[in-house]
């Protein structure tokens, strides 16, 4: 078995589990897991937005939340204060994070490296504190509480997030159409100018690429994948809070990134579900889960400074290398 | 109001000052071993937690002004030797490692000290009158006891033999190594430094302000932005950031509320940044 038939084979089991968690989970463990992973869904797509930046354009954000929160907001201000149903005010929080991105990224994207990382916990600090002040309109740390619009109406049935099921396949397939976008955008020259950007943005300007622009094109995409999830997030808890917008929000979205593979698709997806996994599994038996949450970070620094994702690659390689080998020992034993 | 605005300015500009001596910690452990250090609000915390344990257990708080900085100094060194040593040059993995480590600073805390925040008195109560208002002692003390921690840490560096090697290392590590410096022992060196630094300035914040488990998030980010206003890698321009930002927002607490002069000295700091992105000090000081 080749690398890419295992990764193709596990990519499948994947897709299979995922299709079948609102009838397998319920079964095996209880309802409450299938809310788990649609949870984690959302957070993994909001490490994406982090690993878009960072792992592929080379701009460490540490300001995401804000793009997140505004997500929230949108939906959240939009069914409580102007009453909206459930498409517009989806848009409305896509639209509010996108936007958000555009303005701050407009003044961001200007600077690199430790500057970008400071400027932008900076500015998701001072929507973070407007938030928290303006309590008119956010709530403040109570936040807004919502009741659910429904998401279809087809005649007499109505679909809407109060089914678990419905909520949990909207979610998946929100967050598979989102993955399925950036791995296009990734492949497309697009993603290559990125990479050229990343890897060395003197080399990049120097070959006619727009080093500015394809900055702030990245920084746009990676808030409208805060936003959907933020969005996603605030229909599924029927809340929005300013707490969301606090910098340690972006913070374990960098750190989840990072621990499943920068620059890679499936690393965020890996990295959040390892820490929120080992959150939920620890804290129903000890109150002092972050302890553990600590030590693994730490360890998987010092084991696999790729990330999860790099570990497994290189597990990957070393599993075609001797298989490489052996082709070239057969061939030299059937020259005459 | 003048005595509001006074009293306000006046606290913002000794608060800074023990901001800082946490910040100098951050900007040295960044410039000598390219560690950017999100645990380094929680080495603060560490500080006030084992100035209200050395009060609790022995009854005297002079005392926690040693406790403090040795715990902290002899916790960087392990933790230098542990975590750190092996992610040497990858700003990226630092950012868990420490992020890790911030967590395991905060819960530890939770445990041995609670969860309920708690208030030390000052060892020295009453006020005095200076400039027409009636100012409490302690605080003009923690501001000497600051400025003569700043001025020692200063003198340090630049007049001992230790001190040469830590501003040598930070200028070219190879040729340091070449003439025969212990990097190795440096580097422990300067992130136990680091962390004393912020442990001394935890005790010395203590009575000001709460002890808490987590204290040290809303100092975070602070610290980060004197250091970058400064100038990276300036020393002196990240211990005047400090004090001119906190003094700020002093004096704009003294017209509006909290948050608002928050917002107002972010919002002024970004215009920093983008204006100034060498730090209002000058260039890059290597």
């Amino acid at each position: 078995m080749t690398a890419r038939n295992i990764e193709r084979a596990l990519f499948a089991a994947f897709a299979a589990f995922m299709l079948s968690v609102p009838w397998t989970i319920p079964a095996l463990l209880s309802g409450f897991w299938v809310n788990l992973i649609a949870e984690i869904l959302i957070w993994s797509l909001f490490a994406a937005s982090v690993n878009l930046l960072f792992g592929y354009v080379g701009l460490l954000s540490f300001g995401q939340a804000l793009y997140f929160g505004f997500g929230m907001y949108g939906v959240g201000i939009g069914i409580d204060h102007l009453g909206l149903t459930f498409w517009p005010a989806f848009g409305l929080g896509i639209i509010a994070a996108m936007a958000m991105a555009l303005v701050s990224g407009i003044l961001a994207v200007r600077l690199t490296w430790h500057y970008f990382a400071i400027i932008t916990v900076v500015f998701s600090l001072i929507f973070y504190f407007l938030a928290v002040s303006m309590k008119w309109l956010t709530g403040g740390d109570d936040g807004i509480n919502f009741s659910m619009p429904p998401t279809f109406t087809f005649g007499k049935s109505v679909w809407s997030f109060t089914d678990q099921t419905f909520q949990y396949f909207f979610i998946l397939a929100t967050v598979t159409l989102c993955f399925y976008l950036m791995h296009r955008v990734v492949r497309s020259p697009l993603g290559k100018a990125f990479l050229a950007i990343r890897d060395n943005d003197v080399r990049a300007s120097l070959i006619g690429l727009n080093v500015y622009l394809l900055r702030l094109v990245a920084f746009v995409m990676a808030g409208f994948l805060a936003g959907v999830a933020g969005a996603l997030f605030a229909f599924f808890g029927r809340y929005a809070s300013a707490t969301y917008m606090f910098y340690q929000v972006s913070g374990e979205a960098v750190v989840w990134a990072i621990v499943g593979g920068a620059g890679t698709l499936f690393g965020p997806i890996i990295g959040t579900s390892v820490f929120i996994l080992i959150r939920e599994l620890v804290s129903t038996h000890w109150e002092h889960h972050a302890l553990i949450v600590g030590f693994v970070a730490i360890l998987v620094v010092r084991l696999a400074p790729k990330g999860l994702a790099g570990l497994w690659a290189d597990w990957l390689e070393n599993l075609e290398k001797p298989a490489a080998d052996g082709i070239a020992v057969n061939t030299l034993r059937t020259e005459p | 109001m003048m005595d509001t605005l006074l009293l306000l300015a006046l606290n913002g500009l000794i608060w800074g000052l023990i901001i800082a001596l946490i910040a100098l910690g951050l900007s040295i452990i960044f410039g000598l071993l390219d560690v950017i250090n999100i645990a380094h609000g929680d080495f603060f915390m560490v500080g006030t937690v084992v100035a209200w344990f050395t009060l609790e257990y022995t009854g005297n708080f002079w005392l926690g002004f040693v406790t403090a900085p040795l715990f902290g100094f002899i916790l960087g060194a392990l933790i230098q030797r542990t975590v750190i040593q092996s992610i040497r040059g990858a700003a990226a993995l630092s950012i868990v490692a420490t992020f890790g480590l911030s967590l395991i600073l905060q819960e530890s805390v939770r445990i041995v000290f609670g969860p309920t925040p708690r208030r030390i008195l000052p060892p020295i109560s009453g006020t005095i009158p200076l400039f027409g208002i009636e100012y409490d002692i302690y605080r003009i003390f923690a501001a000497a006891l600051s400025i003569a921690a700043l001025a020692g840490f200063f003198y340090f560096l630049q007049y001992t033999k230790v001190g040469t090697w830590m501003r040598a290392v930070r200028h070219d590590r190879d040729t340091a190594i070449a003439m025969g410096i212990p990097a190795q022992r440096v580097y422990v060196l300067t992130f136990a430094i680091g962390f004393g630094l912020a442990a001394f300035g935890g005790a010395v914040a203590a009575p000001i302000t709460t002890v808490d488990f987590r204290g040290g998030v809303d100092i975070l980010p602070f610290c980060f932005m004197a250091v970058i206003i400064g100038g990276l890698g300036n020393l002196p321009g990240t211990a005047a950031a400090a004090v001119l930002l906190a003094f700020m927002e002093g004096v704009i607490q003294s017209v509006a509320d909290p948050t608002v002069a928050r917002i107002a000295s972010l919002v002024l700091m970004s215009a920093v940044l983008l204006l100034r992105p060498q730090g209002l000090f000058g260039g890059f000081v290597r």
